[in-house]
This record gives C-alpha cells, sequence and structure tokens, in this order.
C-alpha cells in the first residue's frame, strides 16, 4: 500500500489541506503518515537559562496536534499513523523520506495572511527537496493542489494558481 | 549525599550569612582616642546629592606634603583627626575624579575655635561638575551598548560585558597613554556599583523556580481552567490570564509562558478557536503580573535593592493597580476577541481529552507538596526578614537550599538552571550604569528632567511612569530601569513629598506594563512567539501590536490613577 507523507502543524487553519491530503489518500489507496516537527533554535534569540525542557513539552503538543488530525482521518476512512520529530524542518523532512517508504510528499504552504513562510519558498523547497530525494512532491494551499514537483522533470506542472486573498 | 552537593548548600549558606553581615555598614569614622583635635564636614555636588571618595587633604602654607588626609564617606562625610593643630597658615584640597577642584584657607578664626573646642564641622562643601574625555568617552560606551541590545546587533549579554571592558580600556590605557583627562572610574569603583544583593536574590529565585516548575503544576492548572470553564472560551481566557499574572508575581514570567504556551495551544485548538485568543492575553497577563511582587520581575528585585523597597511594600503599594489594569485588560481581551468566544465548542473525543490530561499531569506530587511548603516559608520570610533587617536574597538563599537538601535534585542541572547570562549581563550594565553616574552624565539627564517636571510631583510621577513605559516599548526594561534608577533617587530627593517612593513604583510599573507593547518588548513575549511559530497559528509582530500597544497605554493610564489615589 502506497505511503503518503503529509507534515503538518494542525489546527484550524489546516483542515482545508488536510482535507485534501485525506482525498488524495482514498483516491490512491495510500495511508497516511503524518509528521510534525518542532524546532527550539528561537531559544537563542532570549539570553534566559532553559530551565523547562521545552521541547518535551513541544512533543506532546505535537503528538496531541497529530492526534487530532489521525482522528479527522479516521472519519475520512483513512489510516494515518503519527510521528513527532526534533529539528530542522527541511532536514527533518529529507530524514524522514529516506527512512520510510514513501511515495508522495504533500506539503501544505500556509496562508498567505497568517503565515511566516511565503508560496515562492514553500515552492523552492518542494523543488529541492524533490529532486534530492527522488519522490515526487505536492503543494497544497486552500485545500487546493498548487503545484506538483516530480523528481527528474524540470518543467513544473501547474495545476492551479493560488488564491493570494484567501487564508487556509 | 554527594561531596559536590554538600559544597554547593555551603556556598550558598556562605552567601546567606556574607549578605546579611553585608548589610551593616561599616564604621569608617577615625577612633577618636589619641587624636585631640578633629575637623570634618560634608561634601556634595551642586544638586545637593553627597559625593563619595572624594579626597580632602590639609595643608601647612605651601607645604607640598599633607599632613592629614581622608576621604569622605558614602553620606559625603569627612573628618580628619591630629593631635595637635600646627602653626601657621592652614589650607584644605578638597578633590574628586569628574569634578573641579577646590582650595579652601582656614583663616585664623576658625583655628582659633578649633583649638579651643577640639573639633570643628565646617560649612558644606559643593564641588562643580567637571566635564572630561572621559565623559563624553564614558557616554558614547554607555549609549553604544543600549543601542546594540535595542537593536539586537549583539546578545545584550555580550554587549554589556564588552560596555563594562571599553570602560576600563578607556580608564587604565587611554588615561595612561593618551591623555589623562579618559579617566572614567578604577575597577575598585566600579566593583562597588555592582548590586550582589540582586545577583544573589535572582540566582536564589531560579533555582527555586527551576525545582518548582519542573513538577508539571502550571500544565494541571491551565487543564483545570480548561475543564471549569466547561468550553467557555471567553472565561477561559480570564481564567488563564488570571493564572498566569499570579504565577509571575510569585516565580518569573518568562519560565511561566514556556510552561503554559504548549499547553494552552493544545485547548485553544481542541476548542476549535485560535489558540492565540488564550494565550497572547495570558502573555500579556504576565507582564503586569509580576509588578505586584519583589520577586514578580527581575526590575522589581533591581528597584527593590536599590531604594531598599521591601516584599511588603511592592504588595501594599503595587497590588491595587495590579487588579484593576488586570481588570481592563480583561475587558479589553473580551471585546477584542469578540468573534472568537462563538467558535469555541467541546469537539474532543474521549481519547484526546486523556491525551490532553496526560499532558497536563502533575510529574511528581510528593516533590510538589515539598517545594511548595518551601516556596510559602520563603515568602515568610520575605516579610519577617524585613523586621529583622535580612534583605530578601537571604530567605531566597536559604530556601534555594532547604530544596537542594529536601529534595536532592540533580544540583549540576539545577546549577545549570540558573540563568548565568543573565546574572553576567547584570553585573556587566552595573558597571556600566556605575561609570555614567561616576562621569555626571546621569547627573545631567536628572538635573534636566528635574527641571522639566519642577516640584509637581503628580507630573514626575507621570514622566517617570509613561517615560519608562514607552521606552521599554523598544528596549529591554532592565537596562532602561538601572539606568533611571539614579535619575529617579535624585528627583526623589528634590521633589517635596516624594520620598513616599512613588517615583520608584511608578519606574516599576512603566518598566513592566511598556513590555507589553511590542512583540520584542519583553523575553517572555518573544518565547511565546516562538512556540505558536510551531503551530499554524503564529504570533506575528502585527498581530501583537494590535492589542499589545492599546493595552500597554490603557495599563498605564490605569496605573497612573492608582498611583495618585495611593499616594
Amino acid at each position: 500500500m502506497p505511503t503518503i507523507l503529509y507534515p503538518t502543524r494542525g489546527g484550524r487553519s489546516s483542515y482545508p489541506n488536510q482535507e485534501r491530503v485525506f482525498t488524495l489518500a482514498r483516491e490512491k489507496g495510500a495511508n497516511l503518515l503524518l509528521l510534525y516537527v518542532s524546532n527550539v533554535e528561537f531559544l537563542g534569540m532570549v539570553a534566559r537559562a532553559k530551565v523547562v525542557d521545552l521541547e518535551e513539552q513541544l512533543d506532546n503538543m505535537g503528538e496531541f496536534l497529530l492526534a487530532m488530525a489521525q482522528e479527522r482521518a479516521a472519519q475520512a476512512g483513512v489510516k494515518a499513523e503519527m510521528l513527532v520529530r526534533r529539528g530542522e524542518f527541511r532536514q527533518v523532512l529529507s530524514e524522514v523520506v529516506a527512512e520510510y517508504t514513501v511515495d508522495t510528499v504533500v506539503l501544505g504552504a500556509p496562508s498567505e495572511k497568517t503565515g511566516l513562510t511565503t508560496l515562492d519558498f514553500m515552492r523552492t523547497l518542494c523543488a529541492e527537496l524533490s529532486a534530492e530525494t527522488g519522490v515526487p512532491f505536492l503543494l497544497v494551499q486552500d485545500g487546493e493542489i498548487v503545484e506538483t514537483f516530480t523528481p527528474g522533470e524540470d518543467a513544473r506542472q501547474n495545476v492551479e494558481e493560488p488564491r493570494s486573498d484567501t487564508g487556509v | 549525599m554527594k561531596p559536590f552537593r554538600i559544597l554547593t548548600i555551603l556556598t550558598l549558606w556562605i552567601l546567606a550569612l556574607a549578605l546579611w553581615g553585608a548589610q551593616t555598614p561599616p564604621v569608617r569614622a577615625a577612633d577618636p582616642h589619641g587624636f585631640a583635635y578633629t575637623l570634618g564636614g560634608q561634601v556634595s555636588d551642586p544638586q545637593g546629592q553627597p559625593i563619595e571618595d572624594a579626597h580632602i587633604a590639609l595643608y601647612r602654607g605651601h607645604d607640598t606634603q599633607p599632613i592629614a588626609e581622608t576621604e569622605s564617606l558614602s553620606d559625603g562625610t569627612w573628618q580628619i583627626s591630629l593631635s595637635e593643630i600646627p602653626s601657621g597658615e592652614l589650607h584644605l584640597h578638597v578633590s574628586r575624579a569628574h569634578y573641579q577642584e577646590q582650595d579652601i584657607p582656614i583663616n585664623g578664626a576658625l583655628v582659633q575655635e578649633w583649638r579651643a573646642s577640639g573639633s570643628y564641622v565646617m560649612e558644606a562643601l559643593t564641588l562643580e561638575r567637571r566635564v572630561t574625555s572621559g565623559f563624553w568617552a564614558a557616554t558614547v560606551v554607555f549609549l553604544g551598548v543600549l543601542l546594540l541590545i535595542a537593536f539586537e546587533k549583539l546578545h545584550s549579554t555580550t554587549a554589556a560585558l564588552t560596555g563594562a571592558s571599553l570602560i576600563f580600556l578607556v580608564s587604565y590605557f587611554g588615561s595612561a597613554w593618551i591623555s589623562p583627562n579618559l579617566y572614567i572610574i578604577t575597577f575598585e569603583r566600579a566593583l562597588e556599583y555592582i548590586n550582589w544583593e540582586v545577583i544573589l536574590l535572582v540566582m536564589a529565585m531560579m533555582i527555586m523556580i527551576a525545582i518548582i516548575e519542573d513538577t508539571g503544576i502550571f500544565q494541571w492548572l491551565a487543564f483545570q481552567s480548561y475543564r471549569i470553564s466547561r468550553g467557555r472560551a471567553w472565561m477561559l481566557a480570564l481564567i488563564l490570564m488570571a493564572l498566569t499574572a499570579v504565577a509571575s508575581a510569585l516565580l518569573d514570567n518568562f519560565t511561566t509562558m514556556l510552561l503554559m504556551t504548549p499547553i494552552s495551544l493544545q485547548i485553544g485548538v481542541a476548542l476549535g478557536i485560535n489558540p492565540l485568543a488564550l494565550i497572547i492575553p495570558e502573555v500579556l497577563a504576565s507582564n503586569v503580573g509580576g509588578i505586584s511582587t519583589l520577586v514578580g520581575t527581575p526590575t522589581n528585585i533591581l528597584i527593590g535593592a536599590y531604594a531598599d523597597i521591601g516584599f511588603t511594600d511592592f504588595l501594599n503599594y503595587e497590588t491595587g493597580g495590579v487588579l484593576m489594569a488586570l481588570v481592563v485588560m480583561g475587558a479589553f481581551v473580551l471585546y477584542h476577541y469578540r468573534e472568537e468566544w462563538h467558535k469555541a465548542g467541546n469537539t474532543l473525543s474521549p481519547a484526546l481529552y486523556k491525551r490532553l490530561q496526560e499532558n497536563a499531569r502533575i510529574e511528581d506530587p510528593q516533590a510538589l507538596a515539598k517545594a511548595l511548603t518551601v516556596f510559602t516559608l520563603v515568602m515568610v520570610g520575605f516579610v519577617i526578614g524585613e523586621h529583622v533587617g535580612a534583605p530578601p536574597a537571604v530567605p531566597a538563599l536559604i530556601g534555594a537550599s532547604a530544596l537542594l537538601i529536601w529534595l536532592k535534585p540533580d544540583v549540576h542541572h539545577m546549577i545549570k538552571a540558573v540563568d548565568w547570562t543573565t546574572l553576567v549581563f547584570f553585573m556587566a550594565l552595573f558597571i556600566v550604569v556605575g561609570a555614567v553616574q561616576e562621569v555626571g552624565l546621569i547627573s545631567v539627564v536628572a538635573v534636566a528632567m528635574s527641571n522639566a517636571v519642577g516640584t509637581n510631583l503628580p507630573l514626575a510621577t507621570f514622566a517617570v511612569l509613561f517615560g519608562a513605559g514607552t521606552f521599554s516599548v523598544f528596549i529591554a526594561n532592565i537596562p532602561l530601569t538601572a539606568s533611571m534608577l539614579p535619575i529617579v533617587e535624585f528627583l526623589t530627593g528634590n521633589i517635596p513629598g516624594a520620598n513616599s517612593k512613588v517615583l520608584y513604583y511608578a519606574l516599576s510599573m512603566g518598566a513592566a506594563m511598556g513590555g507589553n507593547g511590542t512583540l520584542i518588548g519583553g523575553e517572555a513575549n518573544l518565547v511565546t512567539a516562538g512556540i505558536t511559530a510551531q503551530t499554524d497559528s503564529p504570533i506575528t509582530f502585527k498581530e501583537f501590536i494590535k492589542i499589545g500597544l492599546p493595552i500597554t497605554y490603557l495599563t498605564l493610564v490605569v496605573g497612573y490613577l492608582w498611583l495618585l489615589i495611593r499616594f
């Protein structure tokens, strides 16, 4: 059975993209591998000792957010596994693709209203990772597939132009 | 018991006893036995502030060697003792770095009176300030440190350490090789500006916080708030605000937000609302809640140690204002997020509810009970300590060592939990601020501010409160408070009625409330934003400022009204 890897940060604004991934999984008869990646590099911004094991707190939070997504997947008739990892997102994603037998990776582009990354950044990330891992990447935003990235193919296939005025 | 643990506990006890002992100032008056004649007086600056370490030498005629010499004490007083008064013309030479020297002849009538009575107190001497190259060098270094911290060009500790190093470089090598006028401060004098009470209190509190917060109490309380609110998001927001305000008053808002943010995010997502409607009010409340106690904010610790304001003083004079500010803040939060409250619904399955409960469990109930017992005793110690002359650092150090003995945590972990970076930052900052005090920059600013507000106490209170509040929006409030303390001291000494210390309370409120203005206003804000960036509900600069800035000025107005009522 094919496996779709879907990194997510949970929450209400991720729901449209999650729905799209569930539909894809159903269409392909695939299992879902839900991934949450935490990164505590931001603590370097502050000059305080790290009394609290924040990574453990974030692991708990990630597991909870993924458990919510897992329940939603089950309701949509899709079997989903959860994976919580720590580190820099790009590197972790690359490692997980290499570690698991992944057939497709779906990345959700965050809303342009609230997201901290741009769609262009996500496009570049997908293209690079697809070439690096040899796995096709799908970029989704607002529940629609924005672009597909197939390894070895220079041309990208635009499926739908993103709607810039709506949030996820 | 491991030797390392014994050593740590012993060190803490010795530090506590040393600190207590240090409270009794050493008597520097000369022993009068054996001296038949004493001459004394007082040295102050043009604003009437006493000058310490002024060199006073008594000369006869054109002699190059003084007959006797001494240095003024911290209250500006000095005393010269002689076994006999020499004949001939006498004169006093008074000198002090960064002040103009004075030569005062001692006339025959004065000598006669001195000889007749055995002791004579001269009229108070006033030394005029002298603006030297050292003044400008210290000013440039001080402003440079503030700018480096404000624009985050260097880590705040690195910036302060660099500033302190430059002060010494200019003082020693610059004054030796380039011009003596570059002299700023001696190393020994700079060390006197380091407030060890602050350093030790912060250190002891860090150890206790590390032990208490490891127990999971705050996550558990957040989950209980969720249960009590029964899906009513507006009520949950208010309960969480109250919880973080109290936690920040007793502990530390930075660590409190580290613990509260992940669990609050989960609760917000579980309720189906934007989690920021819970988290931003929490961080705003945490910045204000700390104002009401001595240990609630690092700035209060600084102010308390500098102005001798105790634990009960902060409670008595600021809690009312904090409560009023929290009520106004709560009302604004309810209005600002009014659309979110309608979205709330209890969507959690039993399995997810159980998982959330698991994430919010108390890790070690026994450790929690012990930690809370000791912490309560420390709070009582703060109050009792005021009656026996023990500074707050003493009960805090005793409490920290008691917890280390009773709970036997991993001492290496506890010592790592001490925020040495901040402590070093404090020490270096004290030196830099001490340098600009020494050269007279603080006096210049204080005089300018005093001229602006005159003797109008309400106006001065307004200026300090809103000035500190506005500056804290953009720059870190610790260096701001450290720089403003000598100014507030000056104003307190010159404005009638200000000896109630109202201006210090205004500084305490302003520095903390201003931290709510922007995302960069406080470290708790930054770390909370960092955690929310791990989800699809990140706090952006714009999002924060939309609620933070109005709340800053609303709470400043409330704080001002409170101070007017209370004083």
